[in-house]
Order: structure tokens, then C-alpha cells, then sequence
């Protein structure tokens, strides 16, 4: 197996699930994310952290994967978030203008300081 | 910009009113040594005591004028960053023919037409980035340290016309440098910040202890007025084409020096600094231009940024801008104080020694920084050597340069100008055939995107291109063959690369991809593969420095080009 190949990992932290995503993503594997992310939704996670650290390289269908992903989120009332954006990762991020539209955190321990905390209830 | 945590004060900082006073002080006792070459040329055209006062005095406003355009940051002048002025040799062998071919009519007229080459020259200089690579403008910087160590060495030694060596000017420049290097190695703050001022205030005092310091020697014999304004009874304007050659030359010289000082005072502000900012040196090169306008208007010779003070911030860590605009206030003020311009032509000579020997250390190691900052291979090696060896050779065999044609002199006379002249001819003839270009052919049956990832990479380390460039064409790359698919045929990606450019085109057969001004929406993007197409076509435009496409019977170009 080639070491730039995509892998998915999963570990939990308390109630975050968290997500490690390593190697490249791109039209090859992109639907792999989707498939995996939409399975934890549907087996009733309420939060997921995506750590992108590890990845070297990612297309537009990567960034199609993770849109896709914050939408059943969205649609299942769950948090979706990012972290550990690095070097040629956050720079397309900022040339896609895709910053704003997810909620990234810096590193793995902010994010998950930020999560862990309970999810205010709408009154 | 990342601020290097060993700076006091970043070119955006502010220091209290003290050390912004002391600071700026400093630096203008620094500047003042440069006024030696306006009373050399004072002195060539024998000038009276009044009449060399205030060229004097006329001088220092020039530099005060000067260092506020170098450190303004307006649009089309102006560097942005604390780049202090200087009067320079640069421009004083020009200066010089030019007295003795038509008085200081013809150095002041000449001096004008030196500014208005500058001024031309600024707005194209990103044009000529290929002829004015940054290692020419590191040699410039060493060789200049070297020529400011050089002449520090003879003031320190008070080398006179029978080549001796007086020793109460090796005990004072002695004193004074054993001072300067005491405090900017060994001791912290203050001391550090101001040693140079420091070390010439210790010389002066040991000037005066063994007779070297005569205030009477500058003094006019009838008096000496508190505040006067400088006359221009000296002025007059001149000009020859035949100087222009020479002139032009200094003038580039003097460009490649301000492109290699502000590039300096860049990469002293910035921890992750790897290429200069064109807009930054362009200004620095207009502000140049119209400094030495001024200089021929006023009647002075023409000036330079002054690598030594670039030196003088970068070894006491206090880079602010506020500290140009101070030194610019400070010597308009002294330009109308007659006292001042007689202390300051009354420096003695070995403290001018000491303070050029100990500056020269960091410009000259500044310039070879900025020369070993890019691999040097076969054909900048030789650029580099043979022009350093050239402005040596000028100073070593002075004497038998003399002999050559007199409107080869300027050229040959000087080893700044005759180093600069060779590197930026032997720079230009050893471009022919640098652009190298490879291709790799793509096979139909599922296009191998690890291949175009590798051949990348390796020709990437075998060109020496940076590592970020080549990681934005990998990405262009590997975008535009996701998009395109599995095309029949396959796929050719084919890279040429100069220092200056990468450029990379994908060819197959199909349509070009779309590429849009304006960027999706999530909501376009998820909403199916076209949205998605969108988004990789928006990717390409950002990421690349340009991009366009072509189609001819049924086979496409895409064209990524890449600055470097």
C-alpha cells in the first residue's frame, strides 16, 4: 500500500468521535469519507471532529466530501468540525474561500476543549 | 510577515521618545561619516570655508530628505522599511571625472540626470528581476562592505600619500572599536542598542586627548553664526551626454544596492523571509531616484541607501520606521546649524575608521547571506566569482586601470561599479539555454496521479525550486486531471522552469475545463458533480499565478504558470 494513500482512523474522546484522516484525498477515495462520515451520523454520533494533520493533499472533491458531510450534520442536529489544518491544506482552504463555511479549530485539544463542552439547548 | 523574536523593535513598532531619540542619533552619526565624500568633492573644487559649510549643511538635508522617501511607504515611493541614506562612492568616481571635465556645474547636473535614470528605472523593475537576481544584489552588499572596510581600515590606519601609518590614529580607532565590539557582544540592551554611537563619542573624546580633533580646521575665519540658512552660491547645472554613460552605471549600481538593502531590511522583519517584495524594493529605487534629484538640485553628489545603518539595526535589533522619520527630522533641523555641519566635517579621521570597519562587518556578511540564500550552481558560481574577483582586481590594480580609454574609467575605476557592470553582463550572456523543460506521458486506462506527484517532485529538487511552488503545480496538476478524467489517449504534463518561472501544461483530448471568476457556493458544490467541477476550477485560478486554456481540433491545453 502506497504511505500517501488515504487512511480513515477513529478514536473517541468522551462524547467526540473523533476522525483521522491521513494521506490524500482526492475523486479516488473522496466517497470513502462521505460513506464513513454519513455511517457515524447514522449510528447516532452527535459530534465528530475531522483531524486533517496528517493529510498531504486534497481536490475539489474532498472539499465536495466535507460539505456534503456538514450538511447531514446539519440535518441530524450534530456538530461537525475540523482541526490541525496545516501548510498546503489550510492554504487551499483560504484560496477556496472554504474557511468560513466550516468550523475549524487550531489543534486537536482546542477542538476538543470546544466540543467537549455540552451543546447548549434551545429554549 | 513573521517577526523575528530577537528584534527590540519590529519595522511597525513604535519605541518610547528616548530610544527613538538615541536610536535615530545613532544612526546619524553613522550617516554623517558618508558626508566625507561631498567634502572630498568640496575639497577637489577647492571650495571656501563658507561655500564648503554649506554643502555641508545642504548635504545633511539631502540625507534627512532622502531617509524620510527611502522609509515612507506611499505608493510609488518609499520602501516601508527603516533604510537610512548615505552619501556614497558609488556615485563620487562619476563625480569626480565630472569636476575635472566641467566644474561642479556639470557633478550637479549629471547628478539629476543619475536621479532621473533611477526614477525610470523603478517601475520596470520587476521586468528586469531576471537580469537583477537577488545574488547580484548580495554581491553588491559584500562588495561594498568590503570597499567601507577598506577605507575604514586606511582612516583607521591615517594612512597618508607615503603609505605610513600614524599610531595615535590606530590608538584612537583602536579605543573606539575595542568599545563598539565590547558592548554589541558582551553587554544588553542600551549598550548593545547604541554602541556604535557610543564607540564614536569614546574616539572623539580620545581624538581630543591626543590633538586629533581641530574644530579650527572648519571654521570660517570671520564666524561661525548659531542658525543659518545654507546658501546655494555653489549651484549650478550642467550636463554632457557624454557623462551619461557613467552616470547610468552608478545609477544602476546604486539600484542593485537599494534592491539588495531593502531586501536586507526585509528579511530582518521577517523570520520566514525566502524572496524580496517587488513593490517594497521598487519604491526603495524611486525614493533613490528622487533623493538624488534633490542632491543635484540642492548641490550635493548623489547617494544610496547606506548598507551600514541596514547593519547597524539588524545588530542592535531596533528596526522601527519611526526611526527614519527621526533621523530625516533631525538632520533637516542640523542642516540649518552651521556648528553642526563644522563638528561633523571636523570628525576625526579614525573614528570615521572605527565606525565604517565595525559596520562593514555586517553589511559584508549580510551580502554574503543574501548571496548563499539560493543554491548557487555552475552558472551563478561563476556570475558571482568572476565579478567579485573583478571589483577586487579594480582597487589592486587602480594604477594600471588609469591607462584605458577615459570614458572607460568610471567603469573600470571603481570596484563597485566595474564588479556590478561584469555581474549583470555575465548574468545576462549565461541565461541563454537556462530554461529547462520535461514532459511525461500519461497512458489512457486510469491516469496514474502518483506518477505526476513524483515526476514533479524530482524535477523540482533537481531544478532547486522551492518547495511551496512545486506543491501548488502538484496540486494544478493532479486538480485538472481529476476534472478531466480518464480522456482517450491519455494525458501529457509537460514543465519548463527558469529561477523565475514554472510553467506546466496538461494536454489531452476533450474541452477545456471551465475556470470561474466567481466562486461557488457550498451550496452549488454539494449540490452535484458540476458544482464540484466549479469549485476545482476556482481552486485553479487561486492557486496558480496564472491560468489559460486552449482547444485546437479536438485536443486541449490547459497552461498553469507559477511565478518563482
Amino acid at each position: 500500500m502506497n504511505n500517501s494513500a488515504l487512511s480513515i482512523a477513529q478514536t473517541r474522546a468522551g462524547d467526540v468521535c473523533v476522525v483521522t484522516l491521513s494521506g490524500r484525498i482526492d475523486s479516488t477515495n473522496a466517497n470513502d469519507v462521505v460513506n464513513e462520515l454519513t455511517r457515524l451520523f447514522a449510528s447516532g454520533e452527535k459530534t465528530i471532529l475531522v483531524d486533517l494533520g496528517a493529510v498531504l493533499y486534497l481536490t475539489s472533491a474532498a472539499f465536495r466530501a466535507l460539505l456534503v458531510a456538514t450538511d447531514e450534520a446539519e440535518r441530524r442536529a450534530a456538530r461537525f468540525a475540523l482541526c490541525s489544518l496545516a501548510g498546503h491544506v489550510r492554504d487551499l482552504f483560504e484560496m477556496g474561500g472554504l474557511i468560513e463555511v466550516f468550523s475549524i479549530h487550531g489543534s486537536r485539544e482546542e477542538a476538543l476543549k470546544q466540543l467537549g463542552r455540552p451543546v447548549p439547548r434551545a429554549i | 510577515m513573521t517577526r523575528p523574536p530577537e528584534l527590540t523593535y519590529a519595522v511597525d513598532e513604535h519605541p518610547p521618545p528616548a530610544i527613538l531619540i538615541v536610536s535615530a542619533l545613532q544612526h546619524v552619526a553613522v550617516m554623517a561619516v558618508t558626508l566625507i565624500f561631498p567634502i572630498i568633492l568640496a575639497r577637489e573644487a577647492n571650495l571656501s570655508g563658507t561655500q564648503l559649510l554649506d554643502l555641508i549643511s545642504l548635504s545633511m538635508l539631502a540625507l534627512g530628505v532622502a531617509t524620510i522617501c527611502f522609509c515612507m511607504r506611499a505608493h510609488f515611493i518609499g520602501s516601508g522599511y527603516l533604510c537610512p541614506a548615505a552619501y556614497t562612492a558609488i556615485y563620487l568616481g562619476p563625480s569626480l571625472f565630472a569636476l575635472r571635465q566641467g566644474g561642479l556645474a556639470l557633478v550637479f547636473g549629471m547628478t539629476v540626470a543619475g536621479g532621473l535614470v533611477q526614477v525610470a528605472v523603478a517601475p520596470v523593475l520587476r521586468r528586469l528581476r531576471a537580469l537583477l537576481p537577488s545574488e547580484i544584489a548580495g554581491l553588491v552588499i559584500a562588495v561594498v562592505g568590503l570597499a567601507l572596510a577598506g577605507l575604514g581600515v586606511r582612516y583607521s590606519l591615517g594612512i597618508d600619500e607615503q603609505h605610513r601609518i600614524k599610531p595615535d590614529y590606530v590608538i584612537v580607532a583602536g579605543i573606539s572599536l575595542a568599545t563598539m565590539i565590547v558592548l554589541n557582544i558582551w553587554s544588553k540592551g542600551y549598550g548593545r542598542m547604541f554602541c556604535v554611537l557610543i564607540g564614536m563619542l569614546v574616539g572623539y573624546g580620545a581624538s581630543a586627548a591626543l590633538g586629533i580633533f581641530d574644530l579650527a580646521n572648519v571654521i570660517p575665519k570671520d564666524n561661525l553664526d548659531l542658525v543659518r540658512v545654507p546658501r546655494l552660491d555653489h549651484v549650478g547645472w550642467l550636463f554632457d551626454p557624454v557623462l551619461l554613460v557613467p552616470f547610468a552605471v552608478a545609477s544602476l549600481a546604486a539600484t542593485l544596492r537599494v534592491m539588495g538593502d531593502v531586501a536586507n531590511a526585509q528579511r530582518l522583519n521577517d523570520a520566514e523571509w525566502v524572496r524580496p517584495n517587488f513593490a517594497s524594493l521598487a519604491g526603495g529605487v524611486s525614493a533613490n531616484g528622487v533623493a538624488v534629484i534633490f542632491c543635484g538640485l540642492v548641490g550635493s553628489c548623489g547617494l544610496n541607501s547606506y548598507s551600514s545603518c541596514i547593519g547597524l539595526s539588524g545588530a542592535t535589533g531596533v528596526t522601527s520606521r519611526s526611526i527614519g522619520y527621526a533621523i530625516g527630522t533631525i538632520f533637516a533641523v542640523l542642516a540649518f546649524v552651521p556648528p553642526a555641519a563644522a563638528v561633523l566635517g571636523a570628525m576625526p579621521l579614525p573614528v570615521m575608521g572605527a565606525a565604517l570597519f565595525f559596520t562593514a562587518a555586517f553589511v559584508f556578511t549580510s551580502g554574503l547571506q543574501m548571496i548563499t540564500a539560493r543554491m548557487l550552481d555552475a552558472r551563478k558560481s561563476i556570475v558571482i566569482g568572476f565579478s567579485f574577483a573583478m571589483a577586487v582586481v579594480a582597487d589592486v590594480y587602480q594604477d594600471a586601470l588609469t591607462e584605458v580609454p577615459i570614458a572607460l574609467q568610471p567603469i573600470l575605476g571603481n570596484s563597485l561599479v566595474l564588479g556590478t557592470v561584469c555581474a549583470v553582463l555575465l548574468n545576462l550572456i549565461l541565461r541563454i539555454g537556462i530554461r529547462q523543460r520535461v514532459s511525461i506521458k500519461l497512458p489512457a486506462g486510469g491516469i496514474n496521479r502518483e506518477a505526476v506527484e513524483q515526476f514533479l517532485t524530482e524535477q523540482g529538487a533537481r531544478w532547486a525550486a522551492r518547495r511551496d511552488v512545486i506543491q501548488r503545480a502538484i496540486f494544478g496538476v493532479v486538480q485538472v486531471l481529476e476534472v478531466v478524467g480518464d480522456p482517450p489517449g491519455g494525458a501529457e504534463v509537460e514543465a519548463s522552469f527558469d529561477e523565475f518561472n514554472l510553467d506546466i501544461r496538461i494536454r489531452y483530448a476533450g474541452v477545456p475545463l471551465t475556470i470561474p471568476e466567481r466562486k461557488p457556493t457550498p451550496r452549488e458544490i454539494v449540490a452535484n458533480e458540476e458544482g464540484e467541477r466549479l469549485l476545482a476550477g476556482y481552486l485553479l485560478r487561486q492557486s496558480a499565478d496564472r491560468i489559460s486554456a486552449r482547444e485546437s481540433a479536438g485536443a486541449a491545453e490547459m497552461i498553469l504558470h507559477y511565478d518563482h
